[in-house]
């Protein structure tokens, strides 16, 4: 009896700490802000119950829609550019069609350090009038003049904040892929070539069916990152001009640390926490399929 | 093997990865030498290196943008809410991995989920608390955040090599009448030093490179941390180049000297994340 109470203080000890502190800084102010979504509260008095008025004003916001559609072209390129880009810098360092491998990893890996203000930074000066990038345009076009215009435009302005993201994290979906291809036996791919199997083939079936458990891991990764993404675009361009480039949390933080709608603000947290687990529950349908196809 | 390969795919991986590097570096390379730059130099050329190299950009940097405080606020939320989420991480990792208790499966799964909550879910109602709480404003309304936020990824990583941990070797030195903690202290927490590394190494990037807590949970220059102030700053004086691109640089070294140092494990670090979830 008294071994089993001191196991269970022990556990007590061990686990606690950890849990209480993650409990209220995580788990109450998730509960908080999804009962704060259905008030009207601007940060003093008692909050007023609106019921579901906060949620309906969103989605019929046209900057949240755009916030929205800025979000999700940030997921199309971390699925689409990032994580594909990222397999085939890692499958050419894999099978060594290259000398030095580890200076290129190392080089490509870089960005990840580096803060995402700083980034942002550093990228609004590689675009400024000073930059490298008017700089080398001017070379090649010939004019003079040329400066970067595209975040005139309401459409185009997410673009280069679409660029520098996808700069920033390739190098990470690089270094999972060459962790992962590392762990097929070499003794397989041998056998294969000895077999006379061609290089396309290697990859169709061999490396891509081993691959798909990590690639719905890392888009898993790349739609909750997606939905988070506030530092680099904040830093860069405020959601900036007009708007343009807004995502949903910055949309988020406006209303609540600008217009104080601590109610409103909190709904739209709820929202992209919402909009994360859908999106991840239908991918898991898609790699669900898709797994079942390979075996 | 490599000789069945033809040239034409090594040459077109060669410029694959030559225009990757050049990207990827290519900015940090002219951030670096532009800092040592006058910035009358820069609005002339702003690519060619600098004629007259000289440090003043830096001087004048720290000096207006009280960047050593900055440095130093940086330095201890980083330091203490890694230590700190290491700890607790590894503790409660124990905890999960040997205990077998209920209580312990639901906490696990709270920590899990954890992974999908983003820091404006949380943000309204923190910043509420802290301000009734009083510690707004606070160096350890800063830190506690920091420490929460790093717990999820680390309580996974650590339960999960825990977990791997041979039992014999637990229950052989509890059947000699040592203690649990005094398992813990003895036995879980050498033995856990790689992952304990690993952690730390992820806690610390992501620690040094915060930026929203920061921001939000502070008021005032003396409590910001370097991104903080490297925004604000670089924001408002856009016209100096000279100081701004110094400005990043400070914000910058530290972590270029940590990838020199610890770079294999920082790869290896985000792989084993990639691979535990």
């Amino acid at each position: 009896m008294k071994t089993k109470n001191l196991k269970g203080a022990s556990f007590a000890a061990l686990v606690l700490p950890a849990t209480l502190l993650y409990l209220a800084v995580i788990v109450v102010p998730v509960a908080v802000s999804f009962f704060l979504g259905f008030t009207e509260w601007k940060g003093f008095g008692a909050p007023r119950f609106v019921g579901l008025a906060n949620y309906l004003r969103i989605f019929k916001d046209p900057i949240f829609l755009h916030s929205l559609r800025n979000n999700l072209l940030i997921i199309a390129v971390s699925v689409l550019g990032q994580i594909p880009l990222g397999f085939v810098l890692a499958y050419m360092l894999y099978r060594k069609l290259v000398k030095g491998t580890k200076f290129f990893e190392a080089m490509i890996f870089l960005p990840i350090t580096v803060s995402p203000i700083v980034v942002a930074i550093l990228w609004n000066m590689v675009l400024s009038p000073v930059g490298i990038f008017p700089w080398l345009m001017r070379r090649l076009t010939g004019n003079p003049d040329y400066v970067f215009k595209i975040f005139e435009d309401k459409n185009l302005a997410i673009l280069p904040p679409l660029f520098v993201l996808l700069w920033m994290f390739t190098g990470l979906y690089m270094i999972m892929f060459i962790a992962n291809l590392q762990r097929i036996p070499r003794s397989v791919i041998e056998a294969a070539v000895i077999d006379g199997a061609t290089e396309p083939l290697i990859l169709r079936k061999i490396i891509f069916p081993s691959m798909v458990g990590l690639i719905f891991t890392m888009t898993i990764f790349a739609i909750s990152g997606s939905l988070k993404s506030f530092d680099l675009i904040f830093a860069m361009t405020g959601g900036g001009p007009a708007r343009y480039t807004e995502v949903i949390a910055i949309y988020m933080y406006s209303n609540t640390f600008v217009y104080y709608n601590y109610g409103y603000g909190s709904a739209v947290s709820i929202v992209i926490v919402a909009l994360s687990v859908v999106l991840i529950a239908l991918s898991r349908g898609i790699f669900k399929r898709l797994e079942d196809k390979y075996e | 093997m490599s000789e069945r390969r033809s040239a034409p795919w090594k040459i077109a991986a060669y410029a694959v990865l030559g225009v990757f590097t050049v990207l990827s570096v290519g900015p940090l390379v002219w951030l670096l030498y532009s800092s040592f730059k006058p910035t009358a130099e820069i609005a002339m050329s702003s690519i060619a290196l600098p004629k007259d190299w000289t440090l003043s950009n830096y001087a004048k940097a720290w000096r207006l943008g009280d960047l050593g405080t900055a440095f130093l606020n940086s330095v201890i939320y980083t330091s203490v809410g890694t230590a700190a989420t290491a700890f607790l991480a590894v503790a409660a990792g124990y905890g999960f991995a040997k205990f077998s208790y209920r209580v312990g499966r639901i906490a696990y799964s709270l920590f899990v989920a954890g992974l999908l909550i983003t820091v404006h879910a949380v943000v309204v109602p923190l910043f509420v608390m802290e301000s009734r709480l009083g510690i707004y404003n606070t160096r350890l309304g800063v830190i506690l955040p920091y420490i929460a936020f790093g717990l999820p990824t680390a309580v996974l990583l650590a339960t999960a090599y825990i977990k791997a941990v041979p039992d014999s070797l637990v229950e052989s030195a509890t059947i000699d009448g040592a203690s649990y903690l005094k398992v813990f202290a003895a036995i879980i927490m050498p033995v856990s030093t790689p992952v304990l590394g690993t952690i730390a190494i992820l806690t610390f990037l992501n620690n040094w490179n915060e930026f929203i807590f920061a921001y939000l949970l502070t008021s005032g220059r003396k409590l910001k941390s370097l991104p903080v102030s490297v925004n604000s700053f670089a924001g408002v004086l856009n016209t100096d180049y000279g100081m701004q691109f110094a400005a990043l640089m400070v914000a910058t070294l530290p972590m270029l000297l940590f990838y020199a140092v610890f770079r294999n494990q920082l790869m290896r670090g985000f792989a084993e994340g990639a691979l535990k979830e």
